[in-house]
This record gives structure tokens, C-alpha cells and sequence, in this order.
């Protein structure tokens, strides 16, 4: 049994709001309930990601996931009118079992491996965990080493930003050569 | 210059793309005469151009004085795990000397067919077949391993049988057989029962030498043991009774007759089912292991000369005749691989390609001339319209026969005297009876075709019975040449429509042909001169580093030698004597003569009954077997097991397919399965 | 960095010319413009392949591979895309989806594939990965009007998210098991450090990705329902252009941890049972399809277990075999589907009895479609046989010959439902049958595929041999 101190205090508390949130999000009937939990959700992660001192993460998450993306989401449910989220449910059925009885078992086999057999923890690049996680490292890394990753995304975000455009704009066919703009 | 022989493998197979491109994109067309000599001369060209090439090699080895077998290797086809398959080829003095007879007999039936295809609708598609069959046929002979060999040997009887069906909507008659369709297919459907046995014996000899080249099995053939070599030879043998028609494989010669003329000239008589002995030449020494394999060759060989050549005399289709003819003589072949004179062998390869492909080419002309007329029974007299035609039949029956001093009395002789120097009198003795058969019916072929009175114009208007006694009609046997042509197409051009024939020399295009072909059956023999001449032949010096012969080379004394060749010669000289004053002279002795002796008459036209003993003892009870027994026992047993495997698979992919539930969630929950096990495999091994 | 946008040719001037391509289309609106465009941009690809090869070593510090292997891959994946490109356009116009955009998302898509295809750090893996399966799900939701494209969009993307995940997750382990993201450091790590638990995990979940990827039982499912949804020329995209991606990022992975791993018979057995189960269903249930789409998408799964058995031989015979087998798969396939496309109209014509007597209405067609039919079910002289030889000598030589004997009957199975195709084409009887619409590119490409394919199977030894040298020094 190790011994109990703040750390270890703040990330069982923390860590059991992660479940709970996350529970929260998938069981809730209500679409507005459910994403207001997984902002619940990030929000507990971003206080995970601190205590594992890694503040730029952390705050990412809560600007970017809690922030940005999940008011996204409300905006998106909220114009869609969600209204007959029974709908949505399906009944109990022998598959939800599998899923459930599967989940478990993936469970169990991490909890084995990660709880049982200490993995063996490699040398940590002999930079001090602390700096691991500033947004001053990051960034040093990202143009330096990962510089390549780092730009080569952009044709990925590229992609993505094409790919939405196509699906999802409206009178976009044959007669597409009157409307100017695509991009 | 030998590395320069893939050009003789490539230059058949060009010829066959751009003719199929001819054929596909319909070059003839609307010009069908203008353009049809040009794409029969660019084919005649792609063969002629490797026979020039194989001369050039065939010069250049001549004046080497030691011979060794080159291999070229054009390409390494699968150089990775387990088994290399290169295509290689072995340039030696035997795989050229094939080389020359395939090239060059080929070039002239390729020149001879632009006369004979005149017209025909698949001028082109035939000329495509026939550059296939010789790129087939350079690969058989050519290749280095057993691989390249049996590609070789499969494409030439897919080409076969494209051949014998090309005119696939003719009828032809036969047992069990109403069309050239029918013909096609058992000559395919044979061929595969001796390509079994030939994939058997290379499967043994790759699992005990883990190699198929020739100088492979030949250096080590001493790690084979003797049951192995016996089964091995024993299977090929086999594989050869199937190519190259012998007991009981050969029925399906006879019927591949229903191909176009030059087919049958050099497919069906010169070059392909000559692959059997190049085969056994090719693996001598692998053969001199397994005296018995060598006895059973030399039977077999030996009862196809006489059974074939009894068949010969009473056919009256001028094919079938040449046909059964061809039986004999390559059972005369085998007879002399079956007692170790592999050269002669070679050497009789070579004068029968000559002789034959001349006969063949003769009847074609004479059948394009008669309108499509095979009975000899309604010929006659054809000598003074066709002159050409007619002398040089003559001059390759003469060879046929073995008329002294031509290329077929050197070679029959030297395979008669080598069975009868290595002990085998019996064999002999039936080789010389069915020598007498050949020469006899060779003479009552010419002189019903050529001499006599005319009978093609009369046959149908006033049968003549007085005259050609063999004429008459329902003689109380089963006449299928006479029947069927009465109620087919052929009939026409003289029966229907009441034309009357008006036969006439064929075109230069085939004449000159004839003419080559017929000096070659005059001149090829003193290549081969018996050992009273001259103590070596050229054709012993020339195949001596390729292929071995049986020790002590069985040597007789000089007294012996003359009297056998005498025996030989006097054999030949009373058979067509005999054929000339029966058939010419006395025509009632053979209408006479057929009455008395009508149980063997019939017996031999309707060839001992072979086809349909087949009939009674294969196909019927198959027949009667799928029908009765079978049936049932197809319904409840076979449907249970043969036709439920496949039921088990549809069922099971019915079973998976149920799987397949379209529902997003379903198939996460199967990946997370996957997962689930593909951890608990890896992590917890 | 100069000398690293040269190391990648391949990868700059795709980079560039996807930019070039969005710009011409902003401003120009011409979509046969920017399919020209992007045939150019792939020939130019395979041009500076054959004519730049790149040195074996790595640039952007040891973020990408350069030499053989990938200018190996990097071909498969530009001749994919060039070949889908060839038999496009006239498909496209039928189903009135002729949008620039199609071209400029396959070009991304290729892209991603050569990022996954030169990667040797695992973060450029996802990259790859990522970019690569963000454009294919665009693609499969082309026909935008059209329902089960819309699902079959969705359903790749949520599926594909939720291997992604697992993928990602298995990333995090390695990472946390030795500290590394990049391949050959890992390597070195596991060799000093030992191979943990927890890295053994991380490598089950990152080859879940894969396995999803190339459609390995039982992660396979999603594979029918999103080829038969998808535009068919984007079928033939998908399941020759990832597939091969997915396949050649595999073997780096394996091939560099393989020498930390000294005994991995564990990793060759598991992928030699996925390998049977893969082969089993994919060609069992594809017996009972009557839509050739999804016959193919069967196939296509039965395919990836062939490939498998090549990944279980675990040699470098066994990956190059896999590399061969790619390449002609790629174009065996797109050679299908592209006679497919052809004649579909409207999700209609896609059954095996639509094309009965295709034979006597357009041989070329059904002689097409036979070459390459017979080519999948592994009948020489076709590729498809020599490719399929190839793995399963390598696994009779890593002593897995039961398992290339449950190749073999696999694939004995698999020409009955193959063969099925050519014998309604050339022997039933047509009916009013479908005209096909075929134009002079993708006539003249269905041909030239069917060519190399024939010249594949007859002459295999240089490719076979620049599979071979692909993997000889890739592993060095």
C-alpha cells in the first residue's frame, strides 16, 4: 500500500470524476446532460494532466477540448433540436451484453498488465519530468526534432478542411460552376 | 551463334500476336484476297526466319568436332524459395536436329496452307494457331528442364485441339463422335490421361533430385534406385502413348483427321507426336537404367506397327489411311527405342517427317482439288489433272514403303536389324509383317487415287460396282466413312447440287512444297546409311554426344546385315508389287478376297473394334454406372458429401454472412473482441 | 533541410503539387483540369522515383526512411493512385460527382499512405495514418445524394476513429514501455532495457490499427458495407492503396523491432491464425455474394489473409513476398473494379448475373475482367499466382507449411466465386444487357493493367527481385 499524500489524494479523487463523467456521458438520456458531463470529463483530465505536470497539455485541454470543441457541440445540438432522444436509445439487447461483457474483460487484462507486471520504465531523455510538460519544451521540440510531424499535419488539417467542404456544402454539383467560391 | 536460339522460340510467338491481332481486329476484312497471301507469307516468314537461325547453328556445330550441349538461359522465371524454374534452353545436336525438322517441315506446310486456307473464313485465326503450335512445339524440344518441356508439351496439344476443332461446326464421323467438336475433345480428353502419367513421373524424379534440367537427371541419374527408374520411365512411357498415339492410347489420331490438312501434316504426322521418341531419345540413358520399361516399349511399339498397319489396308478415307499409317510408323519408332537404337529412333523421326508430311500434303491437294472428297473409292485416275501431285505421292509411298534407297528403307531397315540384332526375332518378325502391310497399302493408295478410271463423277449419278469392287454399298459392316460423307457437307459439291467435279493442280503454293518434301524423302536416307556401307553413319557421328545408345550396340556380322537388308528390300519391293497387281490388274481378287475373308474385313475397317471396345469398357458402364448406380448413389451419397462440401461452404458463408449485421456498434463490439484476444495471445503467452 | 525535401522527393513534390491542385480548383473550377493535374502530380510522383531513387538512410532527422523499401512502396501507392485516377472520370460523370475535390482528397490520401509507407518514427505512422483514412472517409461519402455512401462515409469513420484509438493507445504504451518514438531508438531501447509487458501490450493495440486497416478478421467488417457504399473507383482506392500502406508501414514496424526481438514466434503465430481466420472468412463468405462489389470487398479480405501469411513468415522473403503481392494486387484490383465501374449505372449492373454474355457485347470488356479474375483466384501465368507463391513459399520456409497449405486451399476455394464472373461473361446468354461507357483513358489503362498483370505473371523476376532488394536493405 503506498503511502497516501496530496498527489496521490488529488488523483484519486480526480481520477474517480474522470469515471463518473464519463459514465455520466454515455447513460444520460438528455444530449445537452451528456455533453455537459464530458465537459466535466475534460475538465478532470486537464487536472490529471497537472498533476502529472504537464500545464501546457492541461491547458489545451480545457481551452481547446472544454472550451472551443464542446461549445461546438452544444451550439450543433442545440440548433438540431434534439428534442425525442428516446429515439436514439435502442433496447436492451444480447450485444450491448457483448459490448459490456467485452469492455470488462479489456479491463481486466490492462489492469493485469499495468498493475501486476511493472513495466519497465525507460530512461526519460535526462530531461527533468517538470519540463517535459511547459509549453516552452514543447515548443523547442516541436520545431526542432519534431519539426517534420509538426508540418506535415497541415496536409492532414488540409484534408480534413477539403473533405468537410465537399460533404457538407450545400449546392455543390454540376451547377456548381455559377457558385464561385469553394474554399 | 546456339545463344541466339531464343530468337527461334520468339519469332513463332510474334507470328501468333500479330496474327491474333489480325484475326481480332478483322485485318482481312472486306479484302479478304489481296490481304490473305500477305498474312500467310508474314507467318511462313516468322517459322522461316528461326529455321534459318537453326541452320546457321546446325552449320556451325558441324564444323565443331566435339559437340557439347549449350544452355541458354533466356530467363530465371521464379528465382526465389524453394524451386527455381528457369527458362532455359539446351542447344545440342538432337534438340537441333528436332529443331530443323520442326522449322523447316514447318515452313513449308506454312507456305503450303496459304493455298489450302485459300478462302476460308479463319485465315488468319488459323495462321495464329499454327505459329502457336510451333512456339509450343521449339519450347518442347528446346527446353533445358522438364518445366519449359511440359509447357511446351501441354501448349502443343492445346493447339491441337484448337486445330482438329477449327472447323468446329463440320460434322465428322467416328465412334461416338458427330463433329469435329467431338474430335477435338477426345483427342484432348486422351492426351490428358498420358499427361498424368508424364506430371507423375516429373513429380518422382523432383523429389528424389530436387532438379528437372536434363543434365541434372542425366549426371545423377545413378541416385535413383531401380523401382523408382522403373516407374519413372514407366510413367513417361505412358505420357508418350498418349502424344504420340500408341496402344491403347491412339485412338484419338485417327479422328484428329477432321483438322485442316496442314494440320494434320504437321501436327499430326511430322512433328508432334514425334514427342514421345524425342522424349525417350532425349532421357536415353535414364532408359537404358529400366530394361523392363525397355521391353514393355518394344511390345507396345511393335503390336501398334502391326495393328495399325493391318487397319491401313481396308480404310478408305485417304486421311485415315495416312493416319493409321502414322500409328504404325511410330509404333515402328518405339519399337526401336524399346530395343536401345535411340539414333535410329531419331533417324526414322526425321525420314517419317519427310514422307508423311508429304502424303499428307498430297491428299490435301487431292482433297482440295476433289472439293473436299476424302473417299478414295470415288477418286481414280487423278494423275493425268494432277501431276505434280501425283508423282511426288508416289515418290513419299515409295519412301513409305520402303522402296529401296529411299530415306524410309534406311531407317525401317535399321530399326528391323537393330530388333533383330538385340535378340528380339519375334518382333521382329512382326515388324517386317507390318513393313509388308505398309508397302501394300501405301501401292492400293496411289492406285486408287491416281490410276484407274475415273470415278468421281459417276459415284453418285451410277455407283459402278462392277469396277471398284470395294464400292459397294452396305457390305453388312459399319461404313462410317462412306456414310457420313454421303449425309455431310462434303457431299455437296458434287451430290446436291449436281456439279460435276473437274480436278485440277493445285497452286505453286503448294506444289513447291510437295516437290522439296518429295526430294527430301528420296535423299534423307543416305544421311543414315546402314553399317555395311560405312562403319559410322552421319546420323550416329551427329547424335553420338546427345544421345546414348544401348552397349554393344548390337553388332551383327556383315552376311547378316545384307541378308536382313535384302529381306527388307524384297519385303517392300512384294508389298507394293502385290498392291499394284491387285488394286491395278485384278481388282476382283480384293473384292473376292474381302467376301471370303469378310469377318476380318470388317474387323480390320472398323479397327479391331478398338473405339468401341473403349466404348463397352470405359464409357458404357461410366455411363451405366452414373446412370443407375450412381445416380442414386450420387443423389443420396455424393449430394451428401461432394456437393455438400460446397453446401457447407455456402451455408457457412450464409452463417458469416449473418454476421455482417450492417450495425456500426456490432462491429465495434467484434474489433473489441479481436482485441481482447489479440492481448491475451500476445501479453500472456 | 534542403537536402531532406530531396531524401523525399516523392513526399515534397506531392506536398507541393496538393497545393497547386487546391489552387487550380479554387480558381479555375475545372475538374478534368485538375484530374490531369493529378495524373501529372503521380507520374510525376513514379518519375522522380525511378529517376531521383533515393539513398538508403533517413531525413528529417529519423523521422523518415529514404532507399529501396520506400521508394518500393511509394510506387504501389502512386500507381494506385494514378491508375483509380485513369478509370475515374467517365464514373464519375455517370454518378454526377465530377468534383475537382475527388482528385485533390485521393492526392492527400496518397500522400498519407507515403508518409506511412517512409516512416520511421511512429508519430509520422499516425500522421500517415491519419491523413490517409480522413480522405478516404471523405471519399467514400462522395456520392453526397445518395444514402448508403452517407453511411458507408460514417460508418468507416467511426470504425476507423475507434481502431485509430486503440492505435494511439498502443503508441502511448510503447512510448511509455521504452521512451522512444522512433523506430530504431525503440529497438535499441528494447535490446538494452528488455521487452516489457506493457510494450507487448502497446504493440497488440498498434497492430490492431494495422490489422483494421487492411481488413484482418475479425476487424474486417466494416470492409463490405463501405466498399459497397463507396464510389466504386473509390472501392478500388481503398482496397488497393491502404491496403498496401497499411501492409508496408507493418513491415517497417516488425522488421525494426524484429532484431530487439530474438525469438518472436508468439507475433508469427498470432498473425498466422489471424492470416486463417482472414482467409477462411473473407473467401467463404464471399462465396455466397451476388454483388460483385461486394464480392470483391470479400475478396479483398481474403487477399489481406495471403498477405498475412507473408507478414506471419516473418523472413525477408515473407515481406517482400508481401511487397510483390501489393503491387500486383493493386493492380489486379483496380483493374476490377474498374471494369465494374464501367458498367455500373447508378448502383444498378453490379450483380454476377448482370453480366451474363457480357462476352458477345463487349469482349474486350469481359476479356479484361477475365484476366484479372483469373489473376485474383492465383492461376498462373497470371501475377496474382507468383505473388501468391511467393508467401506461401516464405512460410513453408519459417516452417509454417501448414499454414500455406490452408493457403492453398483457400485459395482453391476462392475460384469458384471468381470464375463464377467469367463463366456468366462467356457462357449464359446475354441479356438486355448494360451498354457499357467506357472512354479511350480508361479503356487504354484497363488494358494496360491487364498487360502488366500477364507480364507480371510471366516475367516476375525483376520485380520479384526489387521486392527482394527492398527488404534486404531496409532490414540492414
Amino acid at each position: 500500500m503506498p503511502e497516501i499524500n496530496l498527489s496521490t489524494a488529488f488523483f484519486i479523487g480526480l481520477g474517480s470524476l474522470t469515471i463518473v463523467a464519463s459514465l455520466g456521458t454515455i447513460l444520460s438520456r438528455s444530449p445537452v446532460t451528456s455533453a455537459l458531463f464530458l465537459v466535466l470529463n475534460f475538465f478532470a483530465l486537464g487536472g490529471i494532466y497537472l498533476l502529472l505536470e504537464a500545464q501546457f497539455i492541461a491547458v489545451v485541454q480545457v481551452i481547446v477540448y472544454a472550451g472551443a470543441i464542446m461549445v461546438l457541440f452544444l451550439f450543433v445540438i442545440m440548433l438540431l433540436n434534439l428534442e425525442d432522444e428516446q429515439r436514439l436509445t435502442e433496447r436492451y439487447d444480447v450485444k450491448k451484453g457483448f459490448a459490456i461483457l467485452f469492455a470488462g474483460l479489456l479491463l481486466v487484462e490492462v489492469l493485469y498488465v499495468v498493475g501486476l507486471k511493472t513495466p519497465a520504465i525507460a530512461p526519460r531523455l535526462g530531461t527533468v519530468a517538470a519540463e517535459i510538460g511547459t509549453a516552452k519544451y514543447i515548443g523547442q521540440q516541436l520545431l526542432t526534432e519534431f519539426l517534420f510531424p509538426f508540418e506535415i499535419i497541415s496536409v492532414l488539417l488540409l484534408g480534413a478542411i477539403v473533405g468537410a467542404v465537399v460533404l457538407a456544402k450545400k449546392n455543390f454539383g454540376p451547377e456548381r460552376a455559377t457558385a464561385k467560391t469553394t474554399l | 551463334m546456339h545463344q541466339y536460339i531464343f530468337l527461334t522460340i520468339l519469332f513463332p510467338l510474334a507470328g501468333f500476336l500479330i496474327n491474333s491481332l489480325f484475326t481480332l481486329t478483322n485485318f482481312l476484312g472486306w479484302r479478304t484476297k489481296e490481304r490473305e497471301t500477305l498474312v500467310g507469307l508474314f507467318s511462313s516468314l516468322m517459322i522461316a526466319i528461326p529455321f534459318g537461325i537453326v541452320v546457321a547453328i546446325f552449320l556451325e556445330m558441324l564444323s565443331e568436332a566435339e559437340r557439347p550441349a549449350h544452355l541458354v538461359e533466356v530467363y530465371q522465371w521464379m528465382n526465389t524459395g524453394l524451386m527455381n524454374v528457369a527458362i532455359a534452353y539446351q542447344v545440342d545436336t538432337l534438340s537441333v536436329l528436332m529443331a530443323l525438322i520442326v522449322t523447316g517441315v514447318g515452313t513449308l506446310i506454312h507456305i503450303y496452307s496459304i493455298g489450302y486456307m485459300h478462302g476460308d473464313d479463319g485465315f488468319s485465326r488459323f495462321f495464329s494457331y499454327l505459329n502457336l503450335f510451333i512456339f509450343a512445339m521449339m519450347n518442347l524440344i528446346l527446353g533445358a528442364n522438364m518445366v519449359v518441356m511440359f509447357l511446351g508439351w501441354e501448349g502443343v496439344g492445346l493447339c491441337s485441339y484448337l486445330l482438329i476443332g477449327f472447323w468446329y461446326d463440320r460434322k465428322f464421323e467416328g465412334t461416338a463422335i458427330v463433329s469435329t467438336g467431338d474430335a477435338a475433345k477426345k483427342a484432348f480428353i486422351t492426351n490428358r490421361v498420358g499427361d498424368f502419367a508424364m506430371l507423375g513421373a516429373m513429380f518422382l524424379i523432383f523429389q528424389t533430385l530436387g532438379s528437372l534440367n536434363y543434365t541434372d537427371i542425366i549426371a545423377k541419374r545413378d541416385a535413383f534406385d531401380g523401382t523408382t527408374v522403373f516407374w519413372i520411365t514407366l510413367l513417361i512411357f505412358i505420357g508418350c502413348t498418349g502424344k504420340s498415339a500408341q496402344l491403347p492410347l491412339f485412338v484419338w489420331l485417327p479422328d484428329a483427321m477432321a483438322g485442316p490438312t496442314p494440320v494434320s501434316a504437321l501436327i499430326h504426322a511430322a512433328t508432334m507426336v514425334t514427342s514421345g521418341i524425342y522424349i525417350t531419345a532425349r532421357l536415353s540413358p535414364l532408359f537404358l537404367m529400366a530394361p523392363q520399361t525397355m521391353e514393355i516399349i518394344a511390345v507396345v511399339g511393335a503390336i501398334t506397327a502391326i495393328f495399325a498397319g493391318t487397319v491401313g489396308l481396308v480404310q478408305n478415307d485417304i486421311k485415315k489411311v495416312l493416319a493409321y499409317s502414322t500409328v504404325s510408323q511410330l509404333g515402328f519408332m518405339f519399337l526401336a527405342l524399346g530395343v536401345g537404337a535411340f539414333q535410329i529412333a531419331i533417324f526414322h523421326v526425321m525420314t517419317h517427317a519427310f514422307f508423311k508430311a508429304c502424303l499428307f500434303l498430297g491428299s490435301g491437294s487431292v482433297i482440295h482439288a476433289m472439293h473436299e472428297e476424302q473417299d478414295i473409292r470415288k477418286m481414280g485416275g487423278l494423275r493425268k489433272y494432277m501431276p505434280s501431285t501425283s508423282t511426288t505421292f508416289f515418290i513419299a509411298s515409295l519412301a513409305l514403303a520402303g522402296f529401296p534407297l529411299t530415306a524410309g528403307f534406311f531407317s525401317k531397315d535399321a530399326i528391323l536389324a537393330e530388333a533383330f540384332a538385340s535378340g528380339h526375332i519375334v518382333l521382329y518378325a512382326i515388324g517386317t509383317v507390318a513393313a509388308f502391310c505398309t508397302a501394300f497399302y501405301s501401292m492400293r493408295l496411289c492406285v486408287l487415287t491416281f490410276l484407274g478410271e475415273e470415278r468421281f463423277n459417276k459415284s453418285v449419278a451410277a455407283p459402278t460396282t462392277s469396277s471398284v469392287a470395294e464400292q459397294e454399298p452396305g457390305g453388312g459392316h459399319g461404313d462410317h466413312g462412306y456414310d457420313a460423307h454421303d449425309d455431310h457437307g462434303h457431299g455437296d459439291a458434287h451430290g446436291a447440287d449436281g456439279h460435276a467435279i473437274h480436278p485440277h493442280e493445285s497452286p505453286a503454293f503448294m506444289t513447291v512444297p510437295l516437290w522439296i518434301l518429295a526430294a527430301l524423302s528420296l535423299g534423307a536416307g543416305f544421311l543414315g546409311l546402314p553399317a555395311v556401307v560405312t562403319e559410322h553413319s552421319w546420323i550416329h557421328g551427329w547424335l553420338e554426344s546427345s544421345v546414348m545408345q544401348a552397349e554393344a550396340a548390337h553388332h551383327l556380322s556383315h552376311e547378316t546385315e545384307w541378308i536382313l537388308l535384302g529381306i527388307g528390300s524384297l519385303v517392300a519391293v512384294l508389298g507394293l508389287g502385290f498392291g499394284y497387281f491387285v488394286y491395278a490388274m485384278r481388282i476382283e481378287i480384293a473384292a473376292s478376297a474381302k467376301r471370303s475373308l469378310a469377318f476380318l474385313y470388317t474387323t480390320l475397317l472398323d479397327k479391331y473394334y478398338i473405339d468401341e471396345l473403349y466404348e463397352l469398357l470405359f464409357v458404357r458402364p461410366v455411363q451405366w454406372l452414373s446412370d443407375k448406380v450412381l445416380f442414386r448413389f450420387d443423389t443420396s451419397v455424393v449430394d451428401g458429401t461432394v456437393n455438400g462440401i460446397g453446401d457447407i461452404f455456402m451455408s457457412l458463408g450464409n452463417g458469416l454472412r449473418k454476421w455482417q449485421s450492417g450495425v456500426a456498434q456490432n462491429y465495434a463490439v467484434a474489433i473489441t473482441f479481436g482485441l481482447i484476444l489479440v492481448i491475451a495471445f500476445i501479453a500472456f503467452r | 533541410m534542403l537536402n531532406d525535401l530531396l531524401l523525399t522527393l516523392p513526399i515534397t513534390i506531392a506536398t507541393v503539387w496538393v497545393l497547386v491542385l487546391i489552387l487550380c480548383e479554387a480558381f479555375v473550377h475545372n475538374a478534368n483540369l485538375t484530374r490531369w493535374l493529378t495524373a501529372i502530380g503521380f507520374a510525376g510522383i513514379i518519375a522522380s522515383i525511378f529517376l531521383i531513387p533515393s539513398p538508403e538512410g533517413y531525413a528529417y532527422g529519423t523521422m523518415l526512411r529514404t532507399g529501396t523499401f520506400t521508394n518500393f512502396s511509394n510506387f504501389i501507392f502512386a500507381v494506385s493512385g494514378l491508375l483509380v485516377v485513369s478509370i475515374s472520370d467517365k464514373y464519375l460523370e455517370e454518378e454526377e460527382i465530377n468534383f475537382g475535390e475527388y482528385y485533390i482528397i485521393l492526392f492527400i490520401s496518397t500522400i498519407g499512405m507515403m508518409l506511412m509507407g517512409s516512416a520511421a518514427n511512429l508519430s509520422v505512422i499516425f500522421i500517415g495514418l491519419e491523413t490517409m483514412s480522413v480522405a478516404l472517409y471523405t471519399l467514400a461519402g462522395m456520392l453526397r445524394k445518395d444514402v448508403r455512401s452517407n453511411e458507408a462515409a460514417m460508418k468507416y469513420f467511426l470504425l476507423g476513429s475507434f481502431a485509430t484509438g486503440f492505435f494511439l493507445y498502443g503508441i502511448a504504451l510503447i512510448y511509455g514501455a521504452t521512451g522512444e518514438l522512433a523506430l530504431p531508438r525503440i529497438a535499441a531501447s528494447l535490446q538494452t532495457n528488455g521487452v516489457s509487458t506493457l510494450f507487448w501490450i502497446g504493440l497488440s493495440l498498434l497492430m490492431i490499427g494495422f490489422l483494421f486497416k487492411v481488413s484482418a478478421v475479425p476487424f474486417h467488417q466494416w470492409t463490405p458495407d463501405v466498399y459497397e457504399g463507396s464510389p466504386t473507383t473509390a472501392a478500388a482506392f481503398m482496397s488497393t492503396g491502404s491496403k498496401a500502406a497499411a501492409f508496408s508501414s507493418l513491415i517497417i514496424v516488425l522488421s525494426n523491432i524484429s532484431i530487439a526481438l530474438p525469438n518472436n514466434a508468439v507475433l508469427q503465430t498470432a498473425f498466422a491464425y489471424i492470416a486463417v481466420a482472414t482467409m477462411a472468412v473473407g473467401n467463404i463468405t464471399a462465396l455466397t455474394q451476388d454483388n460483385l462489389k461486394r464480392m470483391l470487398a470479400y475478396s479483398s479480405i481474403a487477399h489481406a489473409g495471403y498477405m498475412l501469411v507473408g507478414i506471419a513468415a516473418g523472413s525477408n522473403e515473407g515481406y517482400s513476398g508481401v511487397l510483390y503481392y501489393a503491387l500486383i494486387y493493386t493492380l489486379m484490383n483496380v483493374g476490377a473494379f474498374g471494369v465494374i465501374a464501367v458498367l455500373e449505372r447508378h448502383r444498378t449492373l453490379t450483380n454476377a448475373s448482370d453480366y451474363a454474355g457480357l462476352f458477345k457485347q463487349h469482349p474486350l470488356l469481359a476479356g479484361l475482367m477475365a484476366v484479372f479474375m483469373f489473376s485474383l483466384a492465383g492461376l498462373p501465368p497470371f501475377g496474382g499466382f507468383v505473388g501468391k507463391y511467393k508467401v506461401f513459399a516464405a512460410a513453408v520456409e519459417a516452417d509454417l507449411t501448414w499454414l500455406a497449405i490452408v493457403g492453398v486451399l483457400a485459395s482453391v476455394v476462392s475460384v469458384y466465386y471468381y470464375l463464377r464472373v467469367v463463366i456468366f461473361m462467356f457462357m449464359r446468354d446475354p441479356e438486355p444487357a448494360p451498354q457499357a461507357n467506357a472512354n479511350a483513358t480508361g479503356s487504354f489503362a484497363l488494358v494496360a493493367i491487364a498487360v502488366i498483370v500477364f507480364l507480371m505473371g510471366i516475367f516476375p523476376t525483376e520485380v520479384l527481385k526489387l521486392a527482394d532488394n527492398a527488404m534486404k536493405v531496409a532490414l540492414k
